[in-house]
C-alpha cells in the first residue's frame, strides 16, 4: 500500500428528467482514473476545463460522491461508509482556485485561519491567537492582520491565507486546485515557490490540479494528463516532456511557448507538425464517442492509452 | 516565548477593527434625509408610546362613562371620546404600543422560524429542499386571512400570544422562501466547500458560515416585514378578530369606524390612528428600503 | 411541455387534498356540529346520542372526514346553514356572483393601471413622471388596503355623495333592466377601484423594473443599433418581454384578492363571499364558513395552477425547475 492509491475512480452526475424527474442519464465527469502518490512527491493531474482533474480532486477529499471505485489514503479506504472520515481528514487538506471566494467574507482572518484549529485541536482563546499568528507568520503575512477582513488583502495574500488555513492541523496531503490560476502572473511565481519552500519544511505531498503544463512542469515529480474523464497518458515529469505519445499530449507540450527567439522557427515547424499528425491521427488514439482507450505501460514509469490493436 | 506573546498581543490588541456592515448602514441612512426622518419618527413614537404608557391607567382608559359618550376633541379629551365614554388619545398611545408589541414580535418569531426553514431547506438542497419546498408551496397558497381569522375565532384561551402565533404560523414563507434562494446559491461557494473539507459539522457551515453572509437580507426582509405585520395586525383588529377586548390596538379603534355614522360624522375617533398606522408603515419602509440600498453595493448612493 | 402541466398538476392535486384536510379538521375544533343547531332543546338527549350515532358524528375523524368529502364531491353537499336554515350552496351561489363581479372590475382596474404607469415609469425612467409614479407605488405600499378603501368610502361616498355606500344594487329595480345593470356598476366602482389602487402598486414596480433591466440587455441594443425607431423597440421588444408574465400573474393575485375583498365587502357592506365570512364567523354559522374557505381555497389554489402554465408557455426558463 502506497500513500494515496486511487483505483478506477468514477464520479458521474445523474441527469434528471421525465415526468417524475427519474435519472435518465449521467455525465462522466471521472470515468475509471487510477494512480498513486508518493510521500513527499507532488503529482499534477493536467487537463483543458471539463476533462475532470478539478473533480477528481474533490473526489478524493470527499466533496464530490464517488460514483465507484476507491480511494486508500495511507491503506484506509476513504470511500468505506464505515470509516469514520473525520480522522483522515484532518491529514487531507485543499488549496482552492479562488481566494476570493474560498475565504468567508464575514469572517476575520483569525477566524478563517482557525476553523480547522476549533474543529480539532481544543485551544484557548489565546493560545488559538498565537497560533494563528505563527502560522501567518510562516505564510509571510504580519501577525497583525489577524484582526482584518479577507476583502483588505490582494489576491496573492488572500491565496496565502488560504495556504495558512490548509496547513494548520499539520496534513499529509493536500490537494492544490489550480492555486494560482486566479492570480496575476507576477505573484504566481511567488507563490509557488512559497508552496515547494512549505512542501519541504513540512514532508508535504500535493496533489496539483493545473491546466498550465508550465506551472506543472516546475512542481510536479510525476504528471497525469485527463481528457474527458480519463486518462491519456501517466508518467514522470521527464516521460511527459521529453518523450510524449500520445497525440493528445504531444500537442499540450508542444504548446508551450519558448521564449528564446532562435528557436522560434523550429519550434513553429514543430507546432505545425504536431498538429498535422493530430488531426490526421485522431481517430487511431480515441474511440468511437471521442475518449481514451486504457492506458499501456511503455516502460517503469511511462504509460500511454493507446488502443488494442498498438 | 512569554515576550514574544505579550508583544504579538500588544499589537493584536492596537489593531483598529475595519469598517464593519453596521458604518455602512448608518452612514446609508445618514445620507438619505427620507430615510433619517423615519427613523427619528420611529424612535420618537416608540420612545413616547412605551414612555407615556407606563404613566397611563390602563383601566381608567377603558373605563366605560355613559356621560361622555362620542365627546368631539376638547382639552378635557384631546381626541374625543368613543361609543362608550373613553378617551380616544389614550386609546391611541395604548393601541400604538400594542400594535408596536405585535408587530415586532411577529416579525421575529417569523424571521426566526422562516430563516431556519429557508436555510434548512437552501443549504441541503436535494430531497430535503423538494419536500420543504412543497410544504412551503401549500402554505403560501393557503388564503391567509380566512384561515387566521378561523382560528382566531376557534381557539380556546385567547390572548395576545396565540394571537401572534396564529399569525406567525401563516405568516413565515416569505423570507423562508428568500432566503432558501440566496442559500442555495451561498452553498456553492468555495468558502462553504472549504469548511467542509475543514471538518466543520454541517449545522456549524450552516450557521456559522452562510448564515452571516445572508444576514444583511435578513434584515432588510425583516424591516420591510415588520411594515407590512403593524399593518395586518390592525387589518385584523379592525375586523373584529386582532387583539381581545381589552387591549385596543390601532386597528381597534378603526374598528370603530364600521359603523357608519362613526365614519361619517366622527372623525376624530378614527382618523388619528389611520393616520398613525399609515405613517409607522411608512417610515418603517423608509428605513427598509434605506438599508436594502445600504445592503447592495449597486444602489448605494455615496 | 405536456409533461410541465402534468407535474404542476401533480403539485395542485395535493395540495387540494390536503387543504381539504386542514378545512375539515378546523371544522372539528369548532364548537357545535351538524345537530346543534337543528335539535330543539327539548329533545331528550338520548335520542339526540342515538342521531349523532346515526349519522357517523361519533365516528373516528379520518371516517367523518372520508363521508364529509364524499358528500362535497359526489352531491356538492356542503352542509346547512343553522342561521338562514337552508343548503350553504343556495345561501353561496348569490354571493358568488357578486364577488365574482367584484374581482373581474379590481382585476381589469388593476391592469388599467399598472400597464401605462408601469410602462411609462420604466421607459422614462429617473424623469419627473417616473419619480411621481415610483412616489405613488411608495406610499401605496405603505397604505393598508382597508385604511384606504374607508377614507375613499368617507370622501366620495359621504362627503361628496358620488357612489352608494353599502349594498351591490338600489332597491326596487327589476333584475335584467339596463338600469339594474347600471346601478350594480355603479355599487361595484368604489369598492373595485379601492382595491385596485392599492393591490396595483406590486404589478407597477415589477413592470417597472422589468423594463428597465431588459432596456439593458443585448437584444435591445442590437435592435437599437440595427436602426429600428424607438417605438418599434418598445412595442416588438421591450413590452412584449415584460408584459406577458404580468398577464399571465393574474392567477396568484386570487389569494390576494380573496383577502381584499373580506376588507372592502366589510366596509362597502357588499353582499359577496368575503362579508358572508365574516357575519358567518361571528354568528358561528360554521357550515358557511368551512364551505367558503374551503372554496376559495380551490379558488386560488386553481388560480396558481393556471398562471404557472400560462407562465411556462410565455416563458421556457421556468419549465427547467
Amino acid at each position: 500500500m502506497g500513500f494515496l492509491d486511487v483505483e478506477d475512480l468514477k464520479v458521474h452526475f445523474p441527469i434528471r428528467g421525465g415526468l417524475l424527474n427519474r435519472k435518465i442519464d449521467a455525465v462522466r465527469a471521472v470515468d475509471g482514473v487510477s494512480f498513486s502518490i508518493e510521500q513527499g512527491k507532488t503529482y499534477g493531474l493536467v487537463g483543458e476545463s471539463g476533462s475532470g482533474k478539478t473533480t477528481t480532486g474533490r473526489a478524493v477529499i470527499g466533496l464530490n460522491n464517488i460514483t465507484a471505485g476507491k480511494v486508500f489514503f495511507e491503506g484506509n479506504d476513504l470511500t468505506d461508509k464505515k470509516n469514520k472520515m473525520l480522522d483522515v481528514r484532518k491529514d487531507i487538506q485543499m488549496i482552492f482556485q479562488d481566494p476570493y471566494s474560498s475565504l468567508n467574507p464575514k469572517k476575520r482572518v483569525i477566524d478563517i485561519v482557525a476553523e480547522p484549529l476549533r474543529n480539532y485541536e481544543r485551544l484557548t482563546k489565546k493560545e488559538e491567537r498565537y497560533k494563528v499568528a505563527e502560522l501567518l507568520e510562516k505564510v509571510g503575512l504580519s501577525p497583525e492582520s489577524i484582526l482584518k477582513y479577507p476583502h483588505e488583502f490582494s489576491g496573492g495574500q488572500r491565496q496565502r491565507i488560504g495556504i495558512a488555513r490548509a496547513i494548520a492541523l499539520k496534513p499529509k496531503l493536500i490537494i492544490a486546485d489550480e492555486p494560482v490560476s486566479a492570480l496575476d502572473v507576477s505573484v504566481q511565481a511567488q507563490v509557488l515557490n512559497f508552496m515547494k519552500d512549505i512542501q519541504k519544511e513540512l514532508n508535504l505531498t500535493y496533489l496539483f490540479i493545473s491546466h498550465d503544463l508550465g506551472i506543472v512542469k516546475h512542481m510536479c515529480d510525476e504528471i497525469g494528463i485527463m481528457y474527458k474523464g480519463r486518462y491519456v497518458e501517466e508518467g514522470k515529469t521527464g516521460d511527459i516532456f521529453t518523450n510524449p505519445q500520445h497525440i493528445y499530449t504531444k500537442r499540450l507540450v508542444a504548446a508551450i511557448p519558448d521564449i528564446d527567439p532562435k528557436n522560434r522557427e523550429k519550434q513553429k515547424q514543430f507546432r505545425e507538425e504536431v498538429q498535422r499528425e493530430y488531426e490526421e491521427s485522431y481517430e487511431s488514439y480515441f474511440n468511437e464517442e471521442g475518449l481514451a482507450y486504457g492506458l499501456k505501460k511503455i516502460s517503469d514509469t511511462h504509460a500511454v492509452a493507446l488502443p488494442e490493436k498498438g | 516565548m512569554d515576550n514574544l506573546q505579550k508583544e504579538l498581543d500588544n499589537k493584536i490588541n492596537n489593531i483598529e477593527k475595519s469598517p464593519s456592515g453596521v458604518s455602512i448602514i448608518w452612514r446609508e441612512i445618514m445620507r438619505d434625509k427620507l430615510a433619517l426622518i423615519s427613523l427619528v419618527f420611529l424612535l420618537l413614537v416608540t420612545t413616547l408610546v412605551y414612555g407615556v404608557s407606563i404613566f397611563l391607567d390602563l383601566d381608567e382608559i377603558v373605563k366605560i362613562d355613559l356621560f361622555a359618550i362620542h365627546e368631539p376633541p376638547s382639552s378635557d379629551f384631546w381626541l374625543g371620546t368613543d361609543y362608550g365614554g373613553r378617551d380616544v388619545f389614550g386609546q391611541l398611545i395604548i393601541g400604538t404600543r400594542n400594535s408596536l408589541t405585535i408587530g415586532f414580535l411577529v416579525t421575529l418569531m417569523t424571521g426566526l422560524i422562516g430563516v431556519t426553514f429557508g436555510l434548512t431547506a437552501g443549504f441541503f438542497g436535494g430531497h430535503i429542499d423538494n419536500i420543504m419546498m412543497r410544504v412551503l408551496d401549500f402554505f403560501i397558497i393557503l388564503p391567509f386571512l380566512m384561515i387566521v381569522i378561523v382560528f382566531v375565532s376557534i381557539v380556546p384561551n385567547y390572548s395576545i400570544i396565540s394571537f401572534s402565533l396564529i399569525m406567525t404560523a401563516f405568516l413565515w414563507m416569505g423570507i423562508a422562501r428568500l432566503i432558501r434562494s440566496k442559500a442555495l446559491q451561498e452553498r456553492e461557494l468555495d468558502y462553504a466547500q472549504a469548511s467542509k473539507t475543514l471538518g466543520t459539522p454541517r449545522w456549524k457551515i450552516m450557521f456559522g458560515q452562510v448564515l452571516p453572509n445572508v444576514s444583511s437580507l435578513i434584515i432588510v426582509t425583516m424591516t420591510l416585514n415588520l411594515a407590512a405585520n403593524i399593518g395586518l395586525e390592525s387589518g385584523l383588529s379592525f375586523l373584529g378578530f386582532g387583539f381581545p377586548e381589552e387591549t385596543p390596538s390601532l386597528g381597534t379603534l378603526l374598528s370603530y369606524a364600521r359603523n357608519p355614522q362613526t365614519l361619517e360624522n366622527r372623525w376624530w375617533i378614527w382618523m388619528p390612528a389611520a393616520i398613525l398606522i399609515f405613517l409607522l408603515m411608512l417610515s418603517v419602509r423608509n428605513v427598509g428600503e434605506a438599508l436594502k440600498r445600504a445592503t447592495d453595493a449597486r444602489q448605494r448612493r455615496g | 411541455m405536456w409533461k410541465f402541466i402534468v407535474r404542476r398538476l401533480l403539485i395542485a392535486l395535493p395540495q387540494i387534498l390536503l387543504l381539504s384536510v386542514l378545512v375539515f379538521l378546523m371544522a372539528q375544533m369548532m364548537p357545535g356540529d351538524a345537530l346543534s343547531g337543528l335539535i330543539d332543546p327539548n329533545i331528550d338527549p338520548a335520542a339526540i346520542e342515538a342521531q349523532r350515532e346515526r349519522l357517523g358524528l361519533n365516528d373516528p375523524w379520518h371516517i367523518q372526514y372520508v363521508d364529509w368529502i364524499t358528500g362535497v364531491v359526489t352531491e356538492g353537499d356542503l352542509g346547512r346553514s343553522f342561521r338562514y336554515k337552508m343548503d350553504v350552496t343556495e345561501i353561496i351561489g348569490q354571493r358568488l356572483t357578486n364577488t365574482f363581479w367584484l374581482s373581474l372590475v379590481t382585476l381589469i382596474f388593476t391592469y388599467l393601471i399598472a400597464i401605462p404607469l408601469g410602462i411609462t415609469s420604466g421607459r422614462y425612467n429617473d424623469t419627473f413622471r417616473d419619480q411621481m409614479i415610483t412616489g405613488y407605488t411608495y406610499v401605496g405600499f405603505a397604505t393598508p388596503l382597508f385604511i384606504f378603501a374607508l377614507v375613499a368610502l368617507w370622501i366620495l361616498g359621504f362627503q361628496f355623495g358620488w357612489f352608494p355606500t353599502g349594498g351591490s344594487v338600489s332597491p326596487g329595480l327589476t333584475p335584467g333592466t339596463f338600469e339594474y345593470f347600471l346601478s350594480r356598476l355603479h355599487h361595484l366602482i368604489l369598492p373595485a377601484l379601492s382595491m385596485a389602487l392599492i393591490t396595483t402598486v406590486n404589478t407597477v414596480q415589477y413592470l417597472r423594473s422589468e423594463i428597465i433591466d431588459t432596456k439593458q440587455k443585448d437584444f435591445i441594443i442590437t435592435a437599437r443599433a440595427k436602426g429600428a425607431s424607438e417605438s418599434r423597440v418598445y412595442n416588438r421588444h421591450i413590452l412584449r418581454n415584460s408584459l406577458l408574465p404580468i398577464a399571465a400573474f393574474f392567477g396568484f393575485e386570487i389569494t390576494g384578492l380573496i383577502g381584499g375583498t373580506i376588507f372592502v365587502e366589510t366596509i362597502y357592506s357588499y353582499p359577496g363571499m368575503g362579508q358572508l365570512f365574516v357575519e358567518s364567523i361571528n354568528l358561528r354559522d360554521y357550515s358557511v364558513v368551512t364551505a367558503v374557505v374551503l372554496l376559495l381555497g380551490i379558488a386560488s389554489i386553481l388560480g396558481a395552477l393556471l398562471s404557472d402554465i400560462i407562465l411556462s408557455l410565455v416563458d421556457p426558463r421556468i419549465r427547467i425547475k
